[in-house]
């Protein structure tokens, strides 16, 4: 595995050749990983491990080896975090449920929900919400108390379109206010239109990551749906199977990802 | 909570977050008719005992005795209905994992929801037992024939009493089965553990004991072993801090002191057990997992 620094200066938090197993099948496998502010965005497909990887980057899920590292330890709520199921108990409105988690930040839900434009829904029952709303609901409570770094899984998932880029967009409003978000997502047009930063996660490892410029000039593509098909290994439909980049860090069965925490 | 590590969290902090839990907790268990209509069915049912016995209409202590046999099932039954779900409700749909980004601990968290559940006990259990009394106390008259059998003092006092030991035995068999239900993982599981934990405390407890005299454990030692399990712990206290008062019996049926630390060390241990396995769980499948991969 790697054994090399991976988090700079700028790190809000790292994970370090960290590995996941369920049932002894291995899901995760000596990833190495630090976010700074900016938005990150986790592509890959559906069981690389994306979600595993978010999890353990947010301190939910426990690494079965490897270090997990916060750099905002000391706030009252270093990470936010959305699972890729938003799970609010029913029964409660909008507003009790994000009045649940602000008395615990001392953070005002009804300003939580004016930023995610879910104000006109604050007195509906979180089961009577359509999906879009609660997958808003869930990125208002993820950012309540101004964490450093915010972890939405898969946000925009079996959105419309316009939900979809309402949930991107305002979880990517936090960026420029110095919160490392990080955001898992199959929709490649709206990393491409959000994100800083990508990393590329296939069969359990970081394909591909760092600033999303260097990755497609390292790469040779222009668009990040090219850069995904030529970094996974399924080619760019001209029938090339892979194009690992000039100076890859991939080394001996490792993964080095030095180029995420790259401003 | 073991999510990401965060600055030392103070007292306030940490009552804060037990009463921000216990609210959210209380509000959930409101809005949940099924409790209402347990705590129908269960003044049904005690109503039902002290009719049919006959002993409300005679007095305190009387409906005492009709009521003792039918409360070792109906209160554990009641109590485990409240618990068997507590800390499995948000394991399983995700929230506790969003919790734990919160600034709030495990045992902040574990006794914001058994407090919560507690106060729903004294409200399911509580009241109809207290209904129960109002009734005897408004239309109990001396019977003799009944009287005879039920001989002695009487006085809404010893019903009081008798609430408070009910009171402890329901919060023995909810704390043990909100505790056993942080290691279910589906409803279904849930259900089976709730099940045993009824099963094995209503019946386990007696019959360990009879097992354990038959097996050349002497007689003597009776009262303190009752004292162990907590429908024993209740009936020994039942029979010495309530009927008891009305005949002075010549033996001690538990050590009280014994019992009544029986009683909150359930209470206690399911706690413990609770929050140990949120606190830990996953540490323990990862360290299950580490051990696989290894092999």
């Amino acid at each position: 595995m790697s054994d090399h620094a991976v988090a700079d200066g700028d790190a809000l938090a790292s994970v370090s050749d960290v590995s996941r197993s369920y049932g002894g099948v291995t899901v995760l496998d000596g990833v190495s990983l630090s976010v700074s502010p900016g938005v990150t965005a986790v592509v890959g497909p559906n069981g690389s491990g994306k979600s595993t990887l978010l999890g353990i980057l947010a301190g939910v899920t426990e690494p079965t080896t490897g270090e997990v590292s916060h750099g905002g330890a000391g706030a009252r709520k270093p990470i936010g975090y959305l699972p890729q199921r938003v799970p609010f108990r029913d029964g409660f409105t909008a507003r009790e449920t994000l009045a649940f988690y602000g008395r615990l930040v001392d953070a005002d839900p009804d300003a939580a929900l004016e930023r995610v434009g879910l104000s006109d829904a604050a007195d509906k029952r979180v089961e009577s919400l359509s999906g879009g709303m609660r997958r808003l609901l869930g990125i208002a409570q993820a950012l309540l108390g101004d964490p450093s770094v915010a972890v939405l899984d898969e946000p925009a998932s079996g959105l419309d379109p316009t939900m979809r880029e309402r949930a991107f967009r305002t979880a990517a409003e936090r960026a420029p206010e110095g919160t490392a978000v990080v955001i898992s997502s199959h929709d490649l047009e709206l990393v491409e239109a959000h994100a800083d930063r990508l990393v590329v996660v296939d069969r359990g490892r970081i394909a591909a990551a760092g600033p999303l410029d260097r990755l497609r000039a390292d790469y040779d593509v222009e668009s990040v749906d090219d850069l995904y098909r030529v970094a996974i290994g399924r080619g760019d439909g001209t029938g090339e199977e892979s194009a690992a980049p000039a100076g890859d860090d991939e080394t001996d069965g490792s993964v080095h990802v030095t180029g995420v925490s790259d401003r | 909570m073991t999510g990401p590590k965060r600055g030392r969290v103070g007292l306030a902090a940490r009552l804060r977050g037990v009463d921000t839990v216990f609210r959210r907790e209380l509000a959930t268990v409101a809005r949940t008719p099924g409790y209402a209509a347990l705590a129908v069915g269960l003044g049904v049912a005690l109503f039902g005992v002290v009719a049919v016995g006959g002993g409300g209409a005679t007095g305190f202590v009387p409906a005492i005795v009709d009521l003792l046999l039918p409360v070792e099932a109906l209160v554990p039954a009641a109590a485990v209905v409240l618990g068997y779900r507590a800390f499995l409700a948000d394991a399983a749909t995700g929230e506790l994992a969003v919790i734990r980004t919160y600034p709030v601990g495990v045992a902040s968290y574990v006794a914001g929801v058994l407090l919560a559940r507690l106060v729903a006990l004294a409200v399911v259990v509580g009241g109809p037992a207290a209904l129960v009394g109002v009734y005897v106390g408004l239309t109990a008259a001396p019977d003799t024939g009944i009287f005879a059998t039920h001989a002695g003092v009487d006085s809404p006092l010893l019903y009081v009493r008798f609430l408070a030991f009910v009171f402890g035995l329901g919060a023995a068999y909810l704390s043990v089965a909100a505790g056993v239900s942080a290691i279910a993982s589906s409803r279904r599981s849930a259900i089976a553990l709730g099940a045993l934990v009824l099963v094995g405390g209503v019946l386990g407890g007696d019959l360990a004991l009879l097992e354990s005299l038959s097996a050349g454990t002497s007689a003597a030692a009776t009262p303190d072993l009752l004292a162990l399990t907590p429908n024993g712990a209740f009936r020994g206290l039942v029979f010495e801090h309530v009927i008891g008062v009305a005949f002075a019996p010549e033996t001690d049926f538990v050590p009280t002191g014994r019992a009544l630390a029986s009683l909150a060390g359930w209470t206690l241990g399911g706690a413990v057990g609770g929050g140990a396995s949120i606190a830990l769980g996953r540490r323990v499948d990862a360290a299950i997992e580490r051990v696989r991969s290894d092999e």
